[in-house]
């Protein structure tokens, strides 16, 4: 059975839930997962979520606390629309003013970009992810309460209205969306309704200082105090890496230098810090090849030189301006002839093409992707390789931010072309791959059931990717997934976890550099190991 | 007014999506970038118009993209628009005609080749361009009224538009079809407007009521259409050459330089705490430094 169709204006009409994601819905995954199929979200406690804001879906991402007085629902109205007219302002919003009054200007409601929606598609076509359903809910506030003659035309192009529930659902809707910018490539007028989701996550984080606490207490906050989002000082950094040192040592039997705060290196190289913890073997196979590769480079133990991330590009602009100064200022410190991003998708994409026009003057340091450069060491013959040593299935994952939103596209397949004999596409991929599910904040976010959400729903599309990349190949052969991306590892990780695909079809994943490392010739031991 | 605002505002942070069509070489197809070279910043940026020409074409006049993405709706979408162009194209005929009476060279058959191929071809185009767009905006009408995913999103505005052009090419099609077979009434039209009211000899009481009204909807369209979500068609030239493939990088010196630094000394009045904005302080101070709150 299908649910209702529910239309823009219901945002605001108070109900348990606006909807609710039912198992039969999904689409199903193929044998030998059919299991799952039945599988829907562990229904939330009441006694958890009778303080807060739980009334779109069947998750919640934000937890906004509902206003306890008629007052207080007022103080967020009005802070709401304030925030809503900031966003239209030269001097609050001149960071995205023009693509935001393009997107808001000239939809056609055609629902091109519906079908190109990850999240819509794999829900059952839930009409609240719809990408146009939240647009349209911000046109139309926007037009009725902001622009001139706002009732009189409300009646005409499409009516809505403002209180507490339309708002707090609004904020928890921006949390449902990857902002992988799917849509807006498939849009035959260009716009981009990701975008829009980003102006109204900014909305409320600037404005009224509402944003999950993963990305902004733990995370951009921690970042400019601690040093990290994962709560590393660089004392603790430091250690971790020696650690990765000797571990790197044991495994390869390639005695690594790591160099810390070397001034006037060529490259300063951005690590997010997240691959330090996780998948400590990314670092050392960094180093082994840029040792190898006779690269002038180094690390930055300061405050933020050793963590790349920059979840302000997800939420807030002026979070994301002042890591980026950051991260900046350290290597102009250094005086590092460049920035190398590592294999992070959104560090990619805020440190070299967003916060290009954040920086400069002498903050201005060239930034360049790490897979730009991997692939200039592999090319050039520095480094012997044994392709052999690669010969299983693999396959890659595009991050959206390194090739869509970046244009990053034939250098990691260039490289996988000669390392791995048998790298196969998944379908599709570059420019119009799909999300991990994982993206814009998503992966780090495990509140309430939301990891659940996101391992049900916005990742599936990328699951049934990997399993058709992997189709034809036995089950009992392993089978790896290279995503040159700490967030889409996370995700990747949780979803290969949540549907034990690693001990039904024998699938691992991991990053780019280690394939790098694993196919060179004359190490000791393989660097990725099937086991576990 | 649109295209001047647009010009008026405030250069904004990259936003770009690939694939960008002015890549130069195979990049424009896959999707790559400069960004894929080895110090690019060191490199001449290379762009392609040819690239860029050879996809805007077939978007604009054929509607790829739609055929690519959405081709159920492509099929009346299609014909809708190309109506509009080839009535465009009509326009340009009817004016170039006017012009060539104006200078005593009449618009009618044997009146020599390029006078012929005139009378001729604007025929073609205005009885192609007002019928398509007839049955064209029919269907979309007719799609937005049934297809619940459209419909739940329509409003009275969205029917209005489809209604008003409906009429446009309606009338002017029965204003071709019963009195201006050859579309001199309209250019007589024209006529008249290039000379403050003057009238072509051959035409002197000849208004119809159908014609009256197609000019009277016509020009009613022309105002109306800017103001509307559907300035799309002239609007898409900013939102692909300001956003979705303004790739221009910020180099030392430059004019993107010059307004980035311009924007850094705007002073926001952002509310929530953690921004530390109070009207004084530009961007460029809360950018470099930290949020107030602090644990």
């Amino acid at each position: 059975m299908k649910a209702t169709l529910i239309r823009p204006q219901d945002i605001s009409k108070p109900s348990k839930r606006l909807a609710q994601i039912r198992a039969e819905d999904l689409p199903p995954l193929p044998p030998p997962y059919e299991d799952f199929n039945t599988k829907t979200l562990t229904e939330l406690k009441e006694e958890k979520i009778a303080n807060v804001e739980a009334s779109l879906d069947d998750t919640v991402a934000i937890g906004i606390p509902k206003p306890r007085t008629r007052e207080e629902e007022e103080k967020y109205l009005k802070a709401f629309l304030s925030g809503l007219r900031k966003l239209f302002e030269k001097e609050n919003n001149w960071t995205f003013l023009q693509p935001l009054l393009l997107s808001m200007d000239h939809c056609a409601k055609c629902q091109t970009c519906s079908e190109a929606c990850p999240v819509f598609e794999m829900s059952g076509r839930q009409e609240i992810y719809r990408p146009n359903f939240r647009s349209e809910v911000l046109r139309r506030i926007y037009r009725k309460y902001i622009k001139p003659f706002g009732r009189i035309s409300a009646k005409l192009a499409g009516d809505i209205d403002l209180n507490w529930t339309t708002i707090a659902r609004l904020a928890e809707l921006a949390y449902r969306c990857t902002l992988c910018r799917r849509c807006a490539s498939v849009c035959p007028i260009g716009v981009d309704n990701a975008l829009i989701t980003h102006e109204i996550r900014k909305l409320f984080s600037q404005e009224l200082g509402i944003a999950p606490k993963e990305i902004h207490d733990k995370g951009t906050l921690q970042h400019l105090r601690v040093g990290s989002t994962t709560g590393m000082n660089p004392m603790a950094v430091k250690d971790s890496v020696d650690f990765i040192k000797e571990e790197m040592e044991e495994i390869t039997g390639y005695k690594v230098e790591i160099p810390w705060d070397k001034e006037e290196a060529e490259v300063l190289l951005l690590h997010n810090a997240g691959e330090v913890l996780a998948w400590p073997e990314n670092v050392g196979a960094f180093a082994i090849v840029f040792q190898a590769a006779g690269i002038s480079w180094t690390l930055s133990s300061e405050e933020l030189g050793y963590d790349v991330v920059n979840y302000g590009l997800w939420y807030d602009d002026v979070q994301m301006a002042r890591v980026a100064v950051k991260h900046a200022e350290i290597a102009r410190k250094l005086k590092v002839k460049k920035i190398i991003i590592g294999e992070c998708g959104h560090a990619h994409k805020a440190l070299t093409v967003v916060a290009d026009r954040v920086l400069t003057g002498d903050l201005n340091i060239p930034r360049e992707s790490a897979l730009v450069l991997l692939d200039e060491i592999v090319e050039s013959g520095k480094l012997k390789f044994d392709p052999s040593r690669n010969d299983f299935p693999v396959t890659l994952h595009d991050p959206c931010n390194v090739v869509r939103a970046m244009g990053i596209v034939e250098p990691q397949r260039r490289i996988l072309r000669r390392i791995a004999p048998k790298f196969r596409e998944m379908t599709p991929h570059g420019v119009d791959n799909y999300c991990c599910g994982g993206g814009s904040g998503f992966a780090i976010m495990s509140g309430y059931n939301f990891a659940e959400w996101r391992t049900l729903v916005s990742s599936r599309k990328k699951f049934l990717q990997i399993l058709g990349a992997f189709k034809d190949e036995p089950l009992d052969v392993p089978k790896y997934v290279c995503a040159p991306c700490s967030n889409c590892k996370g995700s990747i990780r949780d979803i290969l976890e949540y549907y034990q695909a690693r001990e039904r079809s024998h699938i691992y994943y991991g990053g780019l550099v280690e394939l790098i490392v694993n196919a060179m010739a004359g190490m000791k031991k393989p660097l990725i190991k099937f086991e576990g | 007014m649109r295209i001047y605002k647009q010009n008026k505002l405030p250069l904004h942070l990259r936003w770009e999506l690939y694939p960008v069509k002015h890549e130069a070489g195979k990049k424009a197809e896959y999707g790559g970038s400069y960004m894929e070279e080895l110090n690019w910043w060191e490199k001449e940026k290379k762009s392609s118009l040819y690239n860029e020409i050879r996809y805007m074409v077939p978007e604009i006049l054929f509607l790829r993209g739609l055929k690519k993405e959405n081709p159920r709706l492509w099929y009346i979408s299609f014909p809708f628009h190309f109506g509009f162009y080839l009535g465009i194209g009509t326009l340009v005929l009817l004016v170039l005609g006017a012009f060539s009476m104006i200078l005593g060279f009449p618009i009618a058959p044997g009146q020599g080749v390029l006078s012929s191929l005139s009378y001729y071809l604007t025929i073609l185009l205005g009885f192609l361009g007002l019928t398509l767009g007839t049955v064209g905006t029919a269907a979309l009408f007719r799609r937005r009224l049934k297809d619940p995913e459209l419909r739940n999103y329509s409003s009275f505005s969205d029917y209005w538009n489809l209604a008003f052009i409906f009429a446009f090419f309606l009338v002017g099609l029965l204003a071709w079809l019963f009195h201006d077979h050859a579309f001199d009434g309209a250019r007589a039209y024209i006529y008249s407007l290039l000379t403050f009211g003057g009238t072509p000899a051959e035409m002197a009481g000849n208004r119809t009521f159908l014609g009256t009204l197609s000019i009277i909807l016509g020009s009613l369209l022309i105002a109306y259409i800017p103001l509307t979500h559907m300035s799309h068609m002239f609007m898409k030239y900013f939102i692909y050459h300001s956003v979705k493939w303004e790739d221009t990088p910020n180099l030392k010196g430059s004019r993107i330089e010059a307004a980035v630094l311009e924007n850094l000394g705007l002073k926001p009045t952002w509310a929530s705490p953690h921004i530390g904005a109070d009207g004084h302080k530009t961007w460029a101070e809360i950018a470099s430094s930290g949020p107030k709150e602090k644990k």
